[in-house]
């Protein structure tokens, strides 16, 4: 039984490629998620992992059981690519390149996790213009 | 010297005293920062899958830009356009054959040749100018003021693209030091500061900006320095934000590195840009006898 | 004003020969207070060493590069055999690594008291030349007759007149960090590197000395010579051993994130070793380095550097698992209130006794924490917190521990690349040296007459570098094996002491704070000088230094000495290095007599200072009063026999066979299946090169059945035995018929097998559900049908209360099967249920993450007390599929797996012949049926009945490469006694008092080692009298135990001794 996730994607109109989200993940990320321990210092560094549902351990776990609830996971969109787990992890794996992977998988079905009719016009006007266009690349497909 | 200067979509809007500071001390060390032709927005973040070529393609045109005006050499001042920059070019370095594609998909544009080396202006003061020579240049040192280098991500992470070691860097505390400041280490000062979540997830970002500045004032810091600019906002503005939050909790002022230059350099006020800034960094100045206003 | 000045000549280290290391510009200065002989006698030196410009050389027969723990082992394996042996070491002494380390696991031995035995033995052997202070710049030359450069650096310190006093270091003024610390203390730039080190000569750390000759002027016996030059020395062998051991990897380039050098109290593993260590920088109180602080709680982070892709080395360094459970549980023993937590990733104790260890260790409550911690922040107060994901529950935790270690790994010697060029061998890409054959032949480096011993291949424990470096020693003797041999020491004449009136001296060990720390050692000296018949008692830090053995003869001469006594540890470790002391000083080694005043007294009474002092006295008084009467005893010499009868004719009996041969050495393998090969006939291939078994075993065989030496017998068993080491008579029971055999020495390599699970994980009740060698047999017959879904469950039947212990090659085994169905059928979905990946040491890591990287093995753990269930088809339980409920330990889940292959990883034993074998050879078996060795660390390969030697997995289930290397080690060991040709038997043997014997037998019957036998009298054939053969008797003295009329006594145990010695220590009255 897999944890309870907040996303509300319809996991049957995600349509992978080869049937199996390894396959795409590894395909969009160049990592090889088996090399994991499952030694969690991936999690223990995430500055966020306090506001994910699954932690970044969990969803290479997940990932590795073939586990397609895990594009419903919070978690993903919480990653701002700081590189932290890349860098540390003792397996070489870059936990980074794996969530925008799954990013992409959602985002590239015109899914955007972002709608940006919502951004006000007082955040527009304070905001530094990077974070808008991180933000876009990050969460609009 | 000449510096072909890439400024990008921030040093415009809301970071203009960024780089108003910067080109000051550029111009007190003896160097002119010149704004590169038809620059575009390099796309903030590198992109991270292995198929996407096409949002390389804006860092790269930059290159070819550079390429084009007979450089060798990009400055830049915001973390984020480095490092997108940077990985852009390890990129295509790494994978001839991208850059082929790429190059290929560019109609207008010359091929990116892959001679260009991108510089953070952190690391030009560091690596060209020097620290020994810039703590000669000093007026006003910053006796007194007990600062917190705050890093974040980009300038350090990934390994490929970092001006400094991704766990224990010192460039900033280096630069303080020179600067005749007080350094508060801090174990966060690499830790992100909520980068774009600052639209979104407003709490989560006041939260670690509060996690990041509260180590620093338990250790007896009073003030932060930092050089990418929506690190600036993050710190500076939801750290604010932050006070809401947690009861008495009192955010620090934030400078950028080069505003801190500029006032021990002794420049001229009007190129410090504090007026953008929530908490007061002029006070602190004062209270510490920096400068007198 | 400088007294002298000098040229500091850069390329000291380079090992360039120089001119002169000190060039003085003004020589009169140099001599200005010292009086007209002394400047004779500096002339005369210089001249003396002019003329000794010419290079010394040395002829010997092997060569030992580094002397720490395996090296000194290849040299005494070596030099026993009769053979001339040159050992040299980097540092000025020997003992290596080891002699760093507090305690060894799993038995908490003290490691020096345990190395520093084999340390005096190596620097007394009359075989073994030691130069200390040397390294090797080049080898030319081929197996038989190479010749080597040696560099040996001068310590400018005479070794001849060095007393080891001290005085020299007390006023140098100089303090250096001391590497032999881990940089946790300082030193003088003169220094010992510990207090027991062998040679007890000071050394000048060149390019520490300020040159103030401080030391000189106070140094009484003039050892102090700065004339003393380098030199080059050229060495002329047959072979040579590599052991130069590793180094431990610091964390200050990589991993930062731990804080190490930039927080006080994050330490090494190391350096944690050296606060617990009596002669380190706290002298055993574990402090912190911040405020000397005792610390409340202390944590260690596992694998910092080791099982790391990125920033850091790729290999498991297959030490650190248990050294963290060790050092935890003595800092946890000592202190029962320190909170201790070790983050680990997988606990490996894959060992002989680890698991147990391990269990130990959590119930003493040293909490073990799955997760690998991201990152370490110091606070206020100097104590350091620990992020990590607790990985068992989930949780994202931050813990504070008021000191923090470091598990870093094993790496290889900055050095090799040079010595590789050197030695013309080649290093692997971590800089370890690289084996010709990793699979079959482990210890031979890529140059032939070049061997390789302890860590310098990839990381090792203790007893694997001890094994390893005996096999070293015997495949070093192949070339060599024609030459002259030279047994055996000439002592001086023994004096005879019979009539005269006892002078006995007394010498209390301090044993570092062993001793001293828990009772008085003044008091007991001077209780001791009181005793009648004491002419001399004194007290010294270590009576087993070799310093502190030169004094003992000293006073043999010159206070007329002729009883020894020795208060300090057991004599079972320490008692022969006395004895032979005894020896060189003409005394008989039975006047000689041991106080074990640390583990009778010190140890069990550490709470009583008052009662442990007077116990002590009381046992030193005892022991006088024994040592009055103690007589000097002859011993009996016998022959061997020089063969070896080799039990079991698997892979390791058959390189043990091999390894004797190449010595010239005959043997005969007894094996009870039709054809040699053992288990490995069975098995497909062997990892990590994935040989298959026949590439590995056809040229084995045929080697063995082309050696004259070697004689093959099988279908056979070993019925009967008799006789004892040298002169054994076996009965062979062959296919119905009986023969005899005669052999000098014997190697059990019986191998072990698969236990039975008992219908545990419905084995046996469904065909789809088979053992790892049942599937391996499968795959080799080429029977194994595409499977969709493979489980594999480790641990079956193992580290459960029935049987505690880890079986050591199961997951290596289950990781390599793994591979080879996903290679034949790549679509099957793999998946391993395992509690700990315990894939030690370098080759099984790297294999392990390759194989699952490359083939996708689903890992699941699953924790100890929540065993997979198996789940049997309703319809078809015996050929149906079955499904698998496991819980997995990571998600916190349970989960069920389909499965139409089942693999159990089964739980090992001893082989089926261990029961019989063991009352044969008389030696001992644990609950497993594995043999007992001597001694865990550092003698793994002996039984304490000597001539009978073990090797493979009959020790305890070890991998191919373990077990080749424990094989070779074997062979050394037993051809050991063959190649000394005589042997002396013991001094204290029993002794039938003629008149009094009634010749009722009980002391035949009482005699383990068939020893006695009945005889007619001779003058009165109608009476029966008890006959001791000396050469068996082991002076037990059950015999005089069970004789009623007191007719058989122990010699050096008779009544009338024992007797005084209770009077002694039941004698009133206490110390005064």
């Amino acid at each position: 039984m897999s944890k309870k996730l907040q996303g509300n994607l319809n996991l049957n109109t995600i349509q992978l490629k080869k049937g199996e989200l390894l396959t795409e993940v590894e395909e969009l990320c160049g990592e090889n998620l088996f090399g994991c321990y499952q030694c969690g210092t991936c999690s223990a560094g995430c500055p966020f992992v306090d506001e994910m549902d699954l932690s970044p351990d969990e969803v290479i776990r997940y990932i590795i059981l073939d586990r397609k609830e895990v594009l419903n996971s919070k978690t993903i969109w919480l990653c701002s690519s700081c590189f932290t787990c890349a860098e540390r992890c003792p397996r070489d794996i870059n936990i980074t390149k794996i969530m925008e992977a799954l990013r992409q998988i959602i985002l590239r079905k015109k899914i955007d996790r972002t709608n940006i009719k919502n951004i006000t016009k007082d955040e527009k006007e304070t905001i530094p213009q990077m974070a808008f266009v991180s933000l876009f690349r990050k969460n609009v497909g | 010297m000449k510096l072909l200067y890439y400024p990008g979509c921030t040093l415009k809007t809301s970071a203009k005293n960024l780089e108003k500071s910067a080109f000051a001390i550029a111009e007190k060390l003896g160097h002119e920062m010149v704004e590169m032709e038809d620059w575009t927005c390099c796309g903030v973040v590198a992109s991270l899958t292995d198929d996407d070529l096409m949002h390389h393609l804006a860092p790269l045109r930059n290159l070819v830009y550079a390429e084009d005006q007979g450089e060798e050499t990009i400055v830049t001042l915001c973390d984020m356009c480095c490092n997108t920059l940077k990985q852009t070019n390890q990129r295509v370095k790494d994978i001839p054959d991208d850059l082929e594609t790429l190059n290929s998909f560019m109609d207008r544009e010359n091929d990116y040749k892959g001679t260009i080396k991108i510089m953070h202006f952190l690391e030009f003061l560091r690596d060209e100018v020097s620290f020994t020579v810039l703590k000669k240049m000093v007026k006003n040192p910053l006796k007194g003021m007990k600062i917190m280098p705050y890093y974040g991500c980009m300038m350090l992470r990934p390994r490929e693209v970092a001006i400094d070691d991704a766990e224990e860097p010192t460039i900033m505390q280096d630069l303080l030091k020179a600067l005749g400041a007080e350094v508060i280490d801090n174990p966060f000062k690499i830790e992100c500061c909520g980068s774009y979540h600052t639209i979104e997830e407003k709490t989560l970002v006041s939260n670690r900006a509060h996690k990041i500045t509260n180590y620093a004032i338990d250790r007896g810091s009073d003030a932060i320095m930092l050089s990418c600019p929506l690190c600036r906002f993050n710190l500076d503005v939801r750290g604010k934000e932050a006070e809401k939050i947690f009861n008495n909790y009192k955010q620090l002022p934030v400078y950028y590195y080069t505003q801190l230059i500029a006032v021990a350099l002794g420049l001229d006020p009007k190129f410090y840009g504090f007026e953008e800034h929530v908490v007061d960094p002029v006070l602190l100045l004062k209270k510490k006898g920096v400068f007198e206003k | 004003m400088p007294l002298k000045t000098y040229d500091k000549k850069k390329d000291h280290d380079l090992g360039i020969p120089l001119e002169d290391d000190y060039f003085y510009e003004e020589p009169e200065e140099i001599i200005e207070n010292k009086d007209a002989p002394q400047l004779e006698s500096t002339i005369q030196t210089v001249t003396q060493r002019a003329e000794k410009i010419k290079k010394r050389v040395i002829n010997a027969d092997v060569l030992v590069v580094g002397a720490g723990i395996s090296g000194m082992q290849a040299a005494l394996d070596t030099a026993d055999k009769g053979y001339k042996v040159v050992i040299i070491d980097k540092t000025s002494t020997i003992g290596g690594a080891m002699v760093k380390l507090d305690k060894t696991f799993p038995t908490n031995d003290c490691s020096i008291c345990t190395a520093a035995p084999k340390m005096v033995e190596l620097s007394r052997h009359p075989n073994i030349e030691l130069i200390t202070y040397a390294g090797i710049n080049n080898l030319q030359g081929k197996p038989g007759k190479f010749k080597a450069q040696i560099w040996r650096k001068s310590k400018y310190v005479d070794p001849d007149k060095c007393t080891g006093c001290d005085d020299c270091a007390e006023v140098c003024p100089v303090e250096i960090v001391n590497p032999f610390d881990e940089k946790l203390s300082t030193r003088k730039a003169i220094y010992i590197e510990f207090p027991q080190a062998v040679p007890i000569v000071y050394t000048i750390d060149y390019d520490a000395c300020i040159g103030c000759g401080s030391c000189d002027r106070v140094c009484e016996p003039e050892a102090i010579s700065f004339l003393e030059k380098s030199e080059e020395i050229e060495v002329n062998v047959g072979s040579v051993i590599l052991a130069t051991g590793f180094e431990v990897f610091e964390p200050t380039e990589m991993r930062k994130e731990y804080g190490y050098g930039k927080y006080d109290n994050v330490i090494t593993a190391l350096q944690f070793e050296r606060l617990l260590s009596s002669f380190g920088p706290t002298e055993g109180k574990v402090k912190r380095l911040s405020d000397a602080k005792i610390p409340k709680s202390i944590g260690w982070i596992q694998c910092v550097g080791s099982r790391s892709e990125q920033l850091g080395f790729p290999y498991c360094s297959r030490v650190c698992c248990m050294y963290a459970t060790k050092e935890a549980s003595i800092a946890k023993e000592a202190n029962p209130d320190i909170d201790i937590t070790i983050y680990y990733m997988d606990i490996r104790a894959y060992g002989k006794d680890f698991q147990q260890y391990y269990d130990h260790a959590k119930d003493l409550g040293v909490k073990y924490i799955r997760g690998r911690p991201s990152s370490v922040y110091e606070n206020k107060d100097k104590s350091l917190t620990i992020k990590y994901k607790d990985t068992l529950t989930g949780e994202i935790k931050e813990d504070t521990v008021e000191m923090l270690v470091l598990s870093t790994a094993i790496k290889p010697n900055e050095e090799n690349k040079r010595l590789g060029e050197a030695l013309g061998i080649e290093v692997d890409e971590n800089g370890f040296f690289k084996q010709q054959e990793l699979l079959t032949d482990p210890i031979q480096s890529t140059r032939e007459g070049v061997f390789l011993a302890g860590c310098i291949q990839g990381p090792k424990d203790i007893p694997d570098s001890v094994s390893m470096a005996s096999g070293a020693a015997a495949k070093a003797v192949a070339p060599i094996k024609d030459r002259e041999r030279h047994i055996g020491k000439e002592f001086p004449p023994e004096k005879d002491v019979k009539g005269k009136k006892p002078r006995i001296g007394v010498y209390v060990c301090h044993c570092g704070k062993n001793v001293a720390n828990y009772l008085d050692v003044e008091k007991v000296t001077e209780e001791a000088k009181k005793l009648p018949n004491v002419e001399h008692a004194e007290h010294i830090m270590f009576v087993c230094s070799e310093d502190s053995c030169k004094k003992i003869k000293e006073a043999i001469e010159g206070k007329k000495l002729n009883r020894i006594i020795v208060a300090a540890c057991s004599p079972r470790t320490h008692g022969g290095l006395f004895q032979d002391t005894l020896m060189e000083a003409g005394l008989n080694k039975y006047l000689f007599e041991m106080a074990n005043i640390r583990n009778h007294c010190s140890w069990v009474h550490s709470d009583d200072w008052d009662a442990a002092t007077e116990k002590a006295i009381r046992l030193v008084r005892s022991s006088v009063a024994k040592a009055r009467g103690l007589e000097a005893l002859s011993e009996e010499e016998f022959s061997i026999y020089p063969a070896t009868l080799i039990i079991g004719g698997g892979i390791s009996g058959m390189k043990a066979a091999l390894a004797l041969a190449d010595m010239g050495i005959k043997s005969i393998i007894v094996e009870k299946e039709k054809q040699l090969g053992g288990r490995l006939t069975n098995l497909h291939s062997m990892f990590p090169s994935d040989t298959k078994t026949e590439d590995i075993l056809n040229p084995i065989i045929n080697k063995i059945k082309k050696n004259k030496l070697i004689t093959v017998m099988t279908d056979s068993e070993l019925d009967k035995l008799e006789g004892y080491i040298g002169n054994y008579k076996g009965t062979i029971k062959q296919k119905g018929k009986t023969m005899e055999i005669e052999f000098g020495t014997i190697i059990v390599a019986t191998g072990f097998r698969e236990i039975d699970l008992k219908g545990k994980y419905e084995y046996g009740k469904n065909d789809n559900i088979i053992s790892q060698t049942e599937l391996e047999t499968k795959i080799k017959a080429n029977k194994l049908k595409e499977p969709k879904n493979v489980v594999m469950i480790n641990c079956a039947g193992a580290m459960e209360e029935e049987r505690p212990y880890c079986c050591r090659v199961g997951c290596g085994v289950a990781i390599k099967n793994a591979k080879l169905i996903s290679q034949k059928y790549p679509k099957s979905k793999i998946y391993m249920l395992y509690r700990d990946m315990r894939v030690f040491g370098k080759e099984e890591e790297e294999y392990f993450a390759e194989v699952l990287k490359k083939h996708h093995v689903t890992m699941i753990r699953y924790p100890g007390d929540k065993k997979p269930g198996i789940i049997l088809d309703k319809k078809d339980p015996k050929k149906g599929s079955v499904s698998v409920k496991v819980y997995d330990d990571i998600l916190n889940e349970e989960m069920t797996l389909p499965a139409d292959l089942l693999v159990l990883t089964v739980n090992t034993e001893g082989g089926a012949a261990t029961e019989k074998l063991k009352n044969m050879l008389k030696v001992p078996v644990d609950a497993a049926g594995f043999f007992i060795e001597t001694h865990a660390k550092i003698k793994p390969l002996d039984f304490s009945t000597s001539g009978v030697y073990m090797c493979g997995a009959a020790h305890y289930p070890k991998n191919l490469v373990d077990s080749i290397a424990q094989a070779e080690g074997a062979a050394s060991r037993a051809a050991i006694p063959i190649a000394q040709e005589k042997m002396k038997g013991e001094g204290i043997v029993s002794e039938v008092n003629e008149a009094l014997c009634r010749g009722c037998g009980l002391c035949e019957s009482a005699c383990a080692y068939s020893a006695i036998e009945m005889k007619p009298h001779p003058q009165d054939p109608s009476r029966m009298l008890a006959e001791v053969n000396r050469a068996l008797c082991k002076g037990c003295g059950s015999c005089a135990a069970a004789c009623l009329s007191s007719a058989i006594e122990q010699k050096g145990y008779k009544s009338d001794q024992i007797n005084v010695m209770i009077a002694a220590l039941c004698e009133k009255g206490k110390a005064k």
